[in-house]
This record gives C-alpha cells, sequence and structure tokens, in this order.
C-alpha cells in the first residue's frame, strides 16, 4: 500500500492569544546558532541553526577558475553552489540542482558580490558551497546570513557583513521570520538582505499581497530583526578568539 | 648529514618585524565592516582598513586585531591567503614538469612557475650556482619533489616565477613539512626571530619557515620532531595573545620533562 501524504495546512495560523502556532509573539526570531570554522579542509566555513533549518556554508578562494573561459580578465567571479541534501524536505528531494537551487544560487551570489573587493583578483574565482541539511522555511535568508559568515572566516576582504530575515503577513497580521508552514500557507512573504556598510537593501523578493503602509511597516520591522542577527553574526565570529584569550588569562 | 652545517646557517635569514608587537596594549579583534574609529582628521586607514564612502568614518575590512601605530589604523589578519610577493622565499611542491618548466603548488591562487634556466645545482662550496663545471648542468626534479625556492616575478594576473638560484635554496631532501596559515607566519618567527631561535635551541631541530606558511623541520629524533610540531600548532592556535614566547618556553620545558625527552 502506497502511503500518501497529503499537504494539510491549518486554517488559522495565528493562536486565539494572538500568538503563532509555534508559540513566538509576532515580532519573536525562532533561535538561533551560529559556529565558524567547522569544516577543516575548507578556507572558511560556518554552520546555522535558525529554528529547524540547518546550513553548512564553506569558502574556497581566490583559485583559478574551473571551466577556463568563464574567468574575467578584469575582475574575479563569485560563484555559489546551494545544495538542497535530498533529506533536508518533507518528500526526498531529487538530488540533481533544479530551477529553484539555480535561482537561490544566483541570487546570494549577487547579494554578496557588492561587500567583495573583486576587482582586486582578476581572473581567480571565490567558491561558496552552501549545503541544507534541514530546511523548514526561510533556507535562502538563512544561507546569505551563514554564507557571509563564511567569508568572514576566510579571511576575505570583506566591506561588511551581509544579514538577512524575511517578514511577511498571515491571517492580516505582519510577521517577522517566517517558519516553514506560515511561509507556505500565509497571505506574503518577503526576504530581504542588507549590506551594513552603506545600510542597502541588497536582496529584496516579494511574493504575495501587501498595501503601501504594511509595505513600510514590515521593513521597520525587518531592521530590528536584522540589527539583532548582525549580533549574532559578530559574536559567532569573535567568540572563537576570544575563548582562547580569556583560557589563558585564567 | 652533508647538508648539516649548512642547514644550521639558515637561521640568519629570519628575520622579520613582528607585526604582533605592542604586547601590553589590549588586543580587541574587529570583523569585517565594524567602525574602528570616527575621527578621520587624526587618523588615516593602514593596512586592512579603509574609509567609508561618506568618509566619515575607518572600517576594518577583515577578521583581525585592532592596532593603533602613529597616525594609521591598522587591522592585524587572523586568517587569510597567501599572495606572492618578489622576494619571497617558499616552499613549493614539484607538481607537473615538461621540456620547458616546471609546475609547482606554492599555497597561492596560481601555481609557481620553475623554469629549467632557474634550476642550477648548487656548488656545495659555496652554496651558490657557478665557480665549477659541475654547477651549470641543470638540478633535475621529479613530481612530488619539495623545493625551497625564491619568487622573482610576481602580480595580479600571471602566474608568479620562481627560482632556486641562490643561498640556501633548492630541493629539500628528508625532515617533516607542515601547513600553517600564512598570516601566523611573523608569529612563528617572532620580533627579531626571537620565538624561532628558542624553538631551535630547546628542541634541537632544523627549522625553515616559508612565507607561503609552510615549514621545513628537521631534528635529530622523533620525539623532538613531534614536540615542536605541536609547539607550532599551538602558535598558531594563539597567536592573537599576549605573552606568547614566554608562555611557550615554559610550555615546551614542562612537555621536555614530562615525556622524558633527552
Amino acid at each position: 500500500m502506497t502511503l500518501l501524504i497529503q499537504d494539510e495546512y491549518p486554517k488559522k495560523l495565528l493562536r486565539d492569544d494572538g500568538l503563532r502556532l509555534d508559540g513566538r509573539g509576532l515580532t519573536d526570531l525562532r533561535p538561533i546558532k551560529m559556529e565558524v570554522n567547522v569544516i577543516k579542509n575548507a578556507d572558511g566555513s560556518a554552520y546555522i541553526e535558525w529554528g529547524n533549518n540547518k546550513i553548512f556554508a564553506s569558502v574556497y578562494g581566490p583559485r583559478e577558475v574551473h571551466p577556463h573561459h568563464l574567468a574575467k580578465p578584469d575582475k574575479g567571479i563569485l560563484r555559489v553552489f546551494y545544495r538542497m541534501a535530498t533529506y533536508s524536505v518533507f518528500e526526498r528531494k531529487r538530488p540533481a540542482p533544479g530551477r529553484r537551487e539555480k535561482e537561490i544560487s544566483m541570487i546570494i551570489s549577487e547579494c554578496l558580490e557588492p561587500v567583495l573587493f573583486l576587482e582586486l583578483y582578476p581572473g581567480t574565482s571565490f567558491e561558496i558551497f552552501i549545503e541544507v541539511i534541514d530546511a523548514d522555511g526561510g533556507t535562502r535568508c538563512a544561507s546569505t546570513t551563514v554564507a557571509a559568515l563564511a567569508l568572514a572566516d576566510a579571511g576575505i576582504p570583506m566591506r561588511s557583513l551581509v544579514t538577512s530575515c524575511a517578514v511577511g503577513k498571515v491571517d492580516g497580521q505582519l510577521i517577522t521570520d517566517l517558519s516553514g508552514i506560515e511561509d507556505k500557507a500565509g497571505d506574503s512573504d518577503m526576504p530581504c538582505a542588507i549590506t551594513w556598510f552603506n545600510n542597502e537593501i541588497s536582496l529584496l523578493q516579494f511574493d504575495g499581497k501587501m498595501n503601501q503602509e504594511e509595505m513600510t511597516k514590515s521593513l521597520d520591522m525587518l531592521k530590528d530583526a536584522l540589527e539583532k542577527i548582525y549580533h549574532m553574526q559578530l559574536d559567532a565570529l569573535k567568540s572563537k578568539y576570544i575563548q582562547i584569550q580569556e583560557g589563558i588569562q585564567q | 648529514m652533508e647538508n648539516n652545517e649548512e642547514l644550521e646557517q639558515e637561521e640568519e635569514e629570519q628575520e622579520q618585524n613582528d607585526e604582533f608587537e605592542d604586547e601590553e596594549t589590549l588586543r580587541e579583534i574587529v570583523a569585517p565592516g565594524e567602525v574602528l574609529t570616527d575621527d578621520t582628521e587624526n587618523y588615516i586607514p593602514g593596512r586592512g582598513a579603509i574609509l567609508n564612502k561618506k568618509g566619515d568614518k575607518i572600517i576594518s575590512v577583515i577578521i583581525g586585531l585592532k592596532q593603533i601605530k602613529k597616525n594609521y589604523i591598522n587591522v592585524i589578519p587572523l586568517r587569510g591567503f597567501y599572495t606572492p610577493h618578489i622576494g619571497d622565499k617558499i616552499i613549493g611542491i614539484v607538481l607537473d614538469k615538461n621540456p620547458v618548466k616546471y609546475v609547482c603548488d606554492i599555497n597561492a591562487k596560481y601555481s609557481g612557475i620553475l623554469k629549467i634556466k632557474n634550476t642550477v645545482k648548487r656548488n656545495p662550496k659555496i652554496r651558490m650556482r657557478g665557480n665549477s663545471r659541475e654547477s651549470e648542468i641543470p638540478e633535475k626534479l621529479f613530481i612530488g619533489d619539495a623545493i625551497i625556492g625564491k619568487v622573482i616575478a610576481a602580480d595580479r594576473l600571471n602566474s608568479p616565477e620562481i627560482t632556486l638560484a641562490g643561498k640556501y635554496l633548492g630541493k629539500k631532501m628528508g625532515g617533516i613539512i607542515i601547513q600553517i596559515d600564512s598570516q601566523k607566519v611573523p608569529r612563528i618567527i617572532g620580533r627579531n626571530g626571537s620565538m624561532i631561535k628558542m624553538l631551535k635551541n630547546l628542541t634541537n631541530c632544523n627549522i625553515f619557515v616559508a612565507q607561503n606558511g609552510r615549514i621545513w623541520l628537521k631534528g635529530f629524533d622523533i620525539e623532538h620532531e613531534r614536540l615542536l610540531i605541536e609547539a607550532i600548532y599551538k602558535i598558531e592556535n594563539e597567536a592573537h595573545t599576549t605573552g606568547l614566547t614566554d608562555r611557550m618556553e615554559g610550555f615546551i620545558k614542562n612537555e621536555i620533562e614530562r615525556r622524558g625527552i633527552k
């Protein structure tokens, strides 16, 4: 007998007491844990646990480009390989990269390019490999955040870190950091990334319906959330060195 | 051990300014994009720092230690990759060869090119090319050989060219090669070579630290070599802390006593 499981979403995404299904308030983030230097053979690497998302990122470079015809004579290139493990989602994902993965690889690469000094490394490439081990909504935001962390860990000169988060609307209410179920069944979803050296938006995608007032309000909500995540990124990057310093002082 | 005497003389050239100086000052770790100072009138961005677009702040571009020298603000890198510069001594491994050149892995973004004319056999008397008929024959290298070379041409676009002609350069036989982060090389050498002298005296090993982060070492027995490798990795791990030379001296003396090495 084949097992058929249909996607079923609850009719209401907000509970009677005003909280969300997982008990968060409207502007609360899921628990986030970040770590750097987790892969020994990579030049730089990072790991993030954002709610149920578990993502590894590793950085290699600068190195020679293969295939060679992709190399540009006047600047380096940034290549991002976003891949999802077959077991990362509910129904088995076919391992070949599909349309969605190519799109996300491209948007992450274009989102991170402005912070790098690619013009200093002509004819070379930086490569970021993002492996999603477990996915539950908002993997492109988490991937962008962790890729920036891995780049910084590799010691590659950057203008600033990049932080990303999503806002959206469920049941007529604006919420921050959508989980998988809110992403699928909600009214709208807007992932966004920011580069901190000029406070400019580097990634903005939108899906669903929202009026202009809600849009302005959601961008304000986003700013608060991004600031919180940025401090977590800085902590993750420095804590490894600070721990050694403190251990010796004692 | 015909080249024993020769190796000892390699010590002299390991002199380099220690970038990690100012031991007593507090070492603040900064991340990319963090503001180093708002005072752009009195300070100029130095190594690892840039002005922001408006020109009112100096920000860091790498993860490292903040350092103020005169009116320059520098960031000393904690991680990074090796960029070849003319005059650097490097340890390479022969990857490929053809009738014109050898291709060497030098731990940089491009592999190093070693032309046949630059692979001369050394004259054992003066340790340089020339002055004997034998020295005019090119030295034959095989794939997998380790060499100590010097960069004679390097830029952003082309593969660096290396040479084996010069004092102490050439093929390396025996010993162990280990790899550390190339940004920690100044710390292994120490201020005026203090750290490397201490390591040599306490472990009785010959060490050659190359600028690309590879370290060649050879001792009289395996115990000393193992202790030295452990010590080098410990230095790499704790490079951003203060009072490292004294602490390492204590560590090595303790370990020698504990392990009973003679």
